[in-house]
């Protein structure tokens, strides 16, 4: 099959990675890349275990031809959030408030707390709880992840801000 | 009880932050299909289109290539063809019978996932199809026709007192039944599971799984191979909840007999559709409850009968059901008792393991029926429980006694009074809604038995060994080898902090790797709440011996024979008072002798009396106890049902790191409200109709209810420091308070799981119609 060469800026590093076009995000990560962070939970959308950032928005990368992502773009998986302060932040307050327990919808789910942090909305439950609809965790009831993005919150660096 | 008071913890009672958290926030830590296999094949499973037949043959499609993939079907395997589980009733290949959808016929590796894929789609099975019988309403129609074409795979009663005298002796007897469906375990790690054939003719199996000792002794059997050579490690897993004890046995021996017969390592990781549709359920439940009271509210009797559907094979379900029988009338004083537990086979896949292991289903009956018995009586939820719940002194349905003080009734009593559970009862709706919305408040008290049931862990002789070596930091260290697994309750936090705190030493020193039956001893399943409470106490002699063996070189070796304590990471001397770091003396120590293994064994107190024949006795070691208030709206139109709060108190004995208990608890019960309100499966063709993550609905963020959760801590006095079971317990009381508070909202008892708006709506209507609605 014809393979073609896209060229992204991945977790801050410019990369470049041949691949079938049609071939999942997902995949072209976790193989290509070797970028194994990032989980499939389901491969149909639903889990949210395969979230990344791109461009700023977050994306489930299991539905996503790789094709389909364009040159330059920025794409952010768990794998480069200790490399931005509010992410490292982000990852310690998961830590201190118990958000992890098996630790396998972490990596989605700490990109969606990441993008949402990053848009400075207001933090209430309601907010923080839409915003992480898209991840299903079966261990932690989600409670201790609310309280890990609300402590994240009150710390929020103001340079990880997006102007909207 | 002595050595608990004496005992100071440092660790144990921190919500230390959990020691495999960095790299899982960091996206490093490896499951199964993260660790990298060199020339690694992917396997697949052939499997039976029709749930019940006989086969004929395989037909092999010419217009295919075989000789590119490895297919192996009964005449490869170099053992016998039949998974060494409990009944040694399932063939690891099917040959002859067909007794459910998905019955693997034949197993195929290739070297990448779309040639297996394709190649066991040109496999294709010639089969005889069969009558069969698919679901539990079938089973209970054929129960009630004294059992008429059922075939029985387990059968177990408990009897106390005398059952005939008990209802002789009641002013009422109230009868119910209750039904409750399968439920997926929904971990986000789908099965996943790694062979590598090694040169010695043996096989390394590494994967996503609960209980290492459970496969490599299984396995025995189906590959011929002796224990040495079948060596079984685990991977991170992601979230098991029972769906990883018995069931990666399946998927290890698919692996391990491709693997053997190519000579290459082999892998399998289910996609989600299959991983619902070809993996272990919750044995969906029908019991009925029949109680006799007196009009004081005293109960006399209790009558139960339990029947589960097994599935096609016999697997643990005996085991499912013994716990289950149980807990049907556990929390309760009642001198008379007969309980009557079945499993009968269904042509669906077999049903296993599910955190609560028949226990849910036996509270899900129990405390919906409690709350009819009192509402019979004219008596309020709460006075009835009050009246009849077990103290210490008294005894349960196999005439144990409850030997130690325990949370019953105090985490009753506290929730009660935490919750304003009297108070709120009289604001329930009742069938009249306000402002577009039933409010509704229901109760729930339950305990659950700790550790295997009966003497299990005397037969099982849990095992603990502590390695004293050097870390790969050059540091002296600790490693605690047992087979107990990382799932993600926390396993490899929590036995450092006991570890640290049974040698007194700082928990930096401590570690649990991930077990490796080449390294851990049998320390027995990660089942049944039994890891903190049974290997959390083999671990903690352990330590204490490895601080007076090492107590004792120290002061031969560095203190010129004085007496020496080990304490706070320092060794002392009693007359000079010199000091040594613990690093001093444990280099010192392996400078001179090399590593040293400490090994200690579970031992269950003499006094533990248990009837395996007659369930007469201590079925458990301990109890832990649970108390739940579900507060409840309806809305009027749609009749969605939203859980708003839920409090509660619970005794796990000691509590050995607070954070991670509580993400037990807060996990479990959302679990739980899965199992009240949402998760729904049922059988279609001899498939599960909800085969997706689309169709099989667990809850989100947006589904949580307000928490009020605490622990009252009741130490389990036998072994320090304490620890009763967790895991289970918030699975099990959720469901029935909140079937209980529907009745208070609507005047409506429903008495089958998942309670879904339709399901109200046909309720509703129904009751309309006879106008018995209450009002």
């Amino acid at each position: 099959m014809k393979k073609i060469t896209r060229t992204w800026i991945i977790n801050g590093e410019e990369r470049s990675v041949e691949f079938p076009p049609a071939r999942r995000l997902l995949d072209v990560l976790r193989e290509n890349l070797v970028l194994t962070g990032t989980k499939e939970g389901c491969g149909e959308g639903e889990c949210g275990a395969c979230t990344v950032m791109i461009d700023g928005e977050i994306v489930v990368s299991c539905l996503l031809a790789a094709g389909q992502v364009r040159d330059g773009s920025e794409i952010l998986t768990v794998e480069g959030l200790e490399r931005t302060p509010g992410g490292r932040l982000l990852q310690n307050a998961y830590l201190e408030k118990g958000a992890a327990q098996c630790g396998f919808c972490i990596p989605g789910m700490l990109v969606s707390s990441y993008a949402f942090l990053r848009r400075r909305p207001d933090i209430t439950d309601a907010s923080i709880k839409d915003a992480h609809a898209g991840n299903i965790c079966r261990c932690t009831g989600y409670i201790k992840i609310i309280d890990a993005v609300k402590a994240a919150a009150e710390r929020w660096p103001a340079d990880e801000v997006v102007k909207s | 009880m002595a050595v608990l008071e004496r005992v100071e913890y440092r660790h144990v009672g921190q919500g230390m932050v959990r020691l495999d958290g960095e790299e899982k926030v960091r996206g490093q830590a490896l499951y199964a299909d993260d660790v990298p296999v060199p020339d690694c094949w992917f396997g697949e499973v052939v499997r039976s289109p029709v749930p019940r037949g006989r086969l004929r043959r395989l037909v092999f499609d010419p217009a295919f290539d075989f000789s590119q993939v490895c297919v192996v079907t009964p005449e490869d395997i170099p053992g016998k063809n039949i998974v060494d589980m409990m009944g040694q009733d399932m063939p690891f290949i099917a040959y002859d019978d067909i007794q459910y959808r998905g019955e693997p016929v034949a197993l195929v590796a290739a070297p990448t996932r779309a040639l297996a894929r394709a190649a066991a789609a040109r496999i294709v099975p010639d089969i005889e199809a069969l009558p069969a019988i698919l679901t539990l309403s079938e089973v209970v129609d054929r129960f009630h026709r004294n059992g008429e074409g059922l075939h029985e795979l387990a059968g177990q009663t408990i009897r106390k007192g005398d059952i005939a005298a008990g209802f002789a002796a009641a002013d009422r007897i109230i009868e119910g039944d209750y039904w409750a469906g399968h439920q997926e375990q929904l971990y986000i790690e789908p099965q996943g599971i790694f062979a590598i054939p090694e040169k010695d003719g043996g096989v390394f199996i590494q994967g996503s799984l609960q209980c290492p000792y459970y496969i490599a002794p299984e396995l025995i059997v189906t590959l011929n191979l002796p224990l040495e050579k079948i060596r079984v490690k685990q991977t991170a897993v992601g979230g098991a909840f029972g769906g990883k004890e018995e069931f990666p046995t399946l998927i290890a021996g698919y692996c391990a007999l491709l693997a053997l017969k190519c000579g290459k390592p082999v892998k399998i990781i289910y996609d989600r559709h299959q991983d619902i549709l070809y993996t272990t359920k919750r044995h969906p439940v029908w019991t009925r409850q029949r109680t006799g009271v007196k009009n004081d509210g005293t109960i006399t009797a209790m009558e139960v009968d339990f029947v589960l559907d097994g599935g096609a094979y016999t697997t643990l379900s005996p085991v499912v059901m013994y716990r289950g029988i149980l807990h049907t009338t556990l929390g309760y004083k009642c001198p008379h008792v007969y309980v009557n537990g079945k499993v009968y086979r269904t042509n669906t896949f077999p049903n296993g393991a599910f955190r609560g292991f028949g226990a849910p289903q036996a509270i899900w009956g129990l405390e919906s029926h409690m709350d009819e018995v009192a509402s019979a009586l004219g008596m309020t939820p709460e006075a009835f429980r009050l009246h009849n719940a077990l103290h210490e002194g008294d005894t349960t349905g196999t005439g144990q006694t409850i030997f130690e003080p325990m949370g019953t009734p105090d985490v009753l009593e506290k929730t009660l009074a935490r919750s304003g559970f009297s108070e709120k009862l009289g604001k329930a709706s009742r069938g009249t809604p306000r402002d577009g919305k039933y409010y509704g408040i229901g109760l729930c008290f339950f305990g659950h038995g700790s550790g295997f049931t009966g003497d299990g862990e005397s037969r099982l002789k849990a095992k603990a060994a502590l390695d004293l070596e050097y870390f790969e930091n050059g540091k002296v260290g600790v490693n605690i080898r047992i087979s107990s697994t990382e799932m993600g309750q926390g396993t490899m936090t929590i036995m450092p902090q006991i570890g640290a705190d049974g040698l007194r030493v700082h928990v930096d020193h401590v570690r649990c790797p991930f077990p490796d039956t080449k390294y851990a001893p049998d320390s027995g399943p990660t089942v049944a709440s039994r890891t903190a409470m049974v290997v959390g106490g083999t671990v903690f002699g352990a330590a204490e011996k490895m601080r007076r063996q090492l107590e004792a070189f120290a002061s031969e070796s560095l203190f010129g024979g004085e007496r020496v304590e080990l304490d706070d990471n320092r060794f002392t001397g009693a007359v000079t008072g010199a000091t040594r770091t613990f690093q001093e003396v444990g280099a010192a120590y392996l400078k001179q002798h090399g590593p040293l293994r400490v090994m200690n064994q579970f031992k269950l107190p003499d006094t533990l009396r248990w009837n395996q024949k007659t369930f007469e006795g201590d079925a458990y070691p301990s109890y832990s106890w649970g108390c739940n208030v579900a507060e409840i709206e309806i809305d009027a139109l749609t009749l969605e049902i939203a859980v708003k709060k839920v409090t509660g108190y619970y005794d796990i004995g000691r509590v050995i790191n607070p954070v991670l208990a509580h993400g037990q608890i807060e996990g479990g019960l959302i679990q739980a409200l899965g199992y009240a309100v949402m998760e729904k499966m049922e059988i279609k063709d001899g498939l599960y109709d909800a085969s997706r993550m689309q169709t099989y609905v667990v809850p989100t963020a947006l589904d949580i209810p307000e928490f009020d959760l605490h622990f009252v801590e009741y130490p389990y006095s036998h072994t320090a420091p304490g620890a009763k079971g967790v895991g289970e317990v918030p699975m099990d009381g959720l469901a029935p308070a909140v079937a209980n508070a529907v009745k208070s909202a609507l005047g409506i008892r429903i008495n089958t799981l998942p309670i879904t708006p339709e399901k109200l709506f046909a309720a509703m209507t129904a009751a309309r119609r006879t106008g018995e609605a209450a009002a």
